[in-house]
């Protein structure tokens, strides 16, 4: 029965990201959720268990406000969550990250199968995934649409590429980044909720991980996208339609 | 040493890596490796591209990952040393150049869109982040400087047949445990959308799959091809996929782009930043497409499109 780990990240809701001042990003009314598609993470984690059995933890590194996400992360189907948490854990960089989750997983979660979301909805540098499996020296499937659990303790997964799909096999212990084609999250209910509540959470502190390197990657600035168009609304009348059409033919789009 | 290594699994991308690395050697004696999946012929190519130099992989077994080359790449990686390593950002690029960067313990900037070369000597880089709403200036201070390049971000390198190199080919590597078993071929749309003209995009506001018909007669009556938001494609499967528009999907740049019923996620604006002109079609006057767009039409896109194309042939004359 496999030990099944799925990694997520809590991050700022970019709904709720508002252009400030001068191009800068105005975070002043955000919320925040576990990244997209580490949810689909989770849930095929639980949707796995459900069919062979086994065990699925839940882990994570972020500021002591992600622990808002572990109990989210928790309500999913999952047994136990580890969770790295420090002040500076919510600037963290791939490699980094990659680092922390691997000496945790390393030294502390038996595992057969890490499941990862290809990217996270903030940096979406997409690096995590693959960075961890070389840290744990296993293989590594990313981009996958659909997973199985074969005879033998081999997986099967369908890898999503450019020309098509590719179908690729391997022994366990293997790590595997899906895509949001892959099944959809459960919303939980407020009995998830409540059972979420008396799961075991680890937490981990960052004096009890080995020193954290420099980030490899420098920020050296964040700026609003600029997007500047003054958007000209016409109503659904007649008239309104047919000034929209006479617009588009003064931009010279049909003709 | 002073080096700039591309790699990419297709031609046409290596072509535009090349267009960055020449822009990036500007000054003499860096030497430009490509490295390039040996598929026997015009290895020429690349080197009248601007390589100085030709690693050719030779072809894996049918059954054998791409990923049976990172510890070779590595290898000659950390040997040669080079300043800069570009990988071109498909599927399996992205998880080859991660991997890589782990490797040789250094950073990667994902999807790079822009990279130059400041006066210190500092290569600076910019991404999309959250979910293309900001723009992050990066740089790295380890060796080799890494980025995965988004296809058909820069135009590929025109060919100089007078330049010359040198030509290698790596052996085949060991297998790896990760074994293709299959590959199946997706059928592709007839029309590829990231050279459309026009074109039509489908989202959410249509309320059942019949409704795309709407959009396909709207198409077909100003020449435009159909595109359509992430939930149609990947959650109702109401469209194939590589006519899924946005940052995880394709990035067009029409004269002319029209929305029926989208919302206008970030996601999705960014792959539609590049076009000309932006129209939306939405009942709801607050959603965020219209922020995005030139022009709009606050209604109903049932009601809405059949008038719209009334006007549209009173206009045209068709």
């Amino acid at each position: 029965m496999p030990n099944i780990v799925a990694c997520f990240k809590w991050v700022i809701d970019e709904a709720y990201i508002r252009k400030g001042a001068s191009g800068a990003l105005d975070f002043s009314a955000v919320d925040y959720k576990i990244s997209d598609y580490d949810r689909n993470a989770i849930e095929e984690a639980a949707r796995l268990k459900g069919l062979h059995g086994g065990s699925v933890t839940v882990l994570t590194a972020g500021a002591p406000e992600a622990a808002k996400g572990v109990k989210d992360a928790l309500s999913r189907g999952a047994d136990q969550a580890f969770f790295a948490s420090d002040p500076i854990f919510n600037q963290l960089e791939s490699s980094q990250t990659a680092a922390i989750l691997g000496e945790i997983i390393r030294s502390r979660i038996p595992y057969d199968l890490i499941i990862c979301g290809e990217g996270s909805s903030d940096q979406y540098a997409q690096q995590v995934g693959p960075r961890l499996a070389e840290k744990l020296g296993i293989p590594c499937i990313s981009y996958v649409q659909k997973l199985t659990i074969g005879e033998g303790g081999r997986v099967l997964a369908e890898r999503r590429v450019e020309e098509g799909v590719e179908v690729v096999e391997a022994p366990l212990p293997v790590l595997v980044t899906v895509l949001p084609e892959i099944n959809t999250p459960r919303i939980p209910g407020v009995k998830d909720t409540l059972m979420a509540s008396k799961k075991p959470v680890v937490t981990i502190k960052k004096e009890e991980l080995p020193a954290i390197g420099a980030a490899r990657l420098q920020t050296l600035g964040m700026t609003a996208t600029r997007m500047e168009r003054n958007c000209e609304k016409f109503a659904a009348t007649p008239e309104g339609i047919a000034g929209f059409v006479e617009a588009l033919q003064k931009k010279g789009v049909i003709s | 040493m002073q080096g700039i290594w591309i790699f990419a699994e297709r031609k046409d991308l290596a072509l535009e890596l090349l267009t960055i690395a020449g822009g990036l050697a500007s000054q003499p004696g860096v030497k430009v490796t490509a490295v390039v999946p040996d598929q026997g012929d015009q290895a020429d190519i690349y080197i009248a591209g601007g390589a100085d130099e030709l690693v050719l992989l030779s072809p894996l077994g049918e059954d054998m990952s791409l990923d049976a080359w990172i510890p070779v790449i590595a290898a000659e990686a950390k040997e040669a040393d080079p300043d800069i390593f570009l990988i071109a950002a498909t599927a399996r690029g992205k998880d080859f150049a991660a991997r890589l960067a782990a490797r040789l313990d250094t950073g990667l900037c994902s999807n790079c869109i822009d990279m130059r070369r400041e006066e210190d000597g500092t290569i600076v880089m910019e991404r999309l982040a959250y979910g293309g709403a900001a723009v992050q200036r990066v740089s790295c201070e380890t060796r080799p400087v890494m980025a995965t390049i988004p296809p058909r971000t820069f135009s590929p390198s025109p060919a100089d047949h007078a330049r010359s190199g040198a030509i290698r080919t790596l052996p085949l590597p060991p297998s790896t445990p990760v074994r293709v078993i299959a590959r199946k071929t997706k059928e592709r749309s007839s029309q590829d959308i990231t050279e459309a003209k026009t074109v039509i995009c489908v989202g959410r506001g249509m309320e059942k799959e019949e409704d795309i018909n709407i959009a396909r007669q709207l198409a077909e009556l100003v020449g435009g091809e159909i595109g359509c938001t992430r939930p149609i494609s990947e959650e109702l499967h109401w469209l194939p996929d590589d006519l899924c528009i946005g940052l995880s999907g394709v990035q067009v740049k029409p004269d002319l782009y029209l929305a029926l019923g989208v919302s206008g996620q970030i996601q999705h604006v960014t792959g539609i930043r590049g076009a000309r002109v932006i129209c939306a079609v939405n009942r709801d006057e607050n959603a965020p497409i219209f922020q995005a767009a030139d022009l709009g039409i606050v209604g109903d896109l049932r009601d809405v499109t059949p008038k719209l194309m009334e006007e549209l042939k009173k206009a045209t004359g068709r």
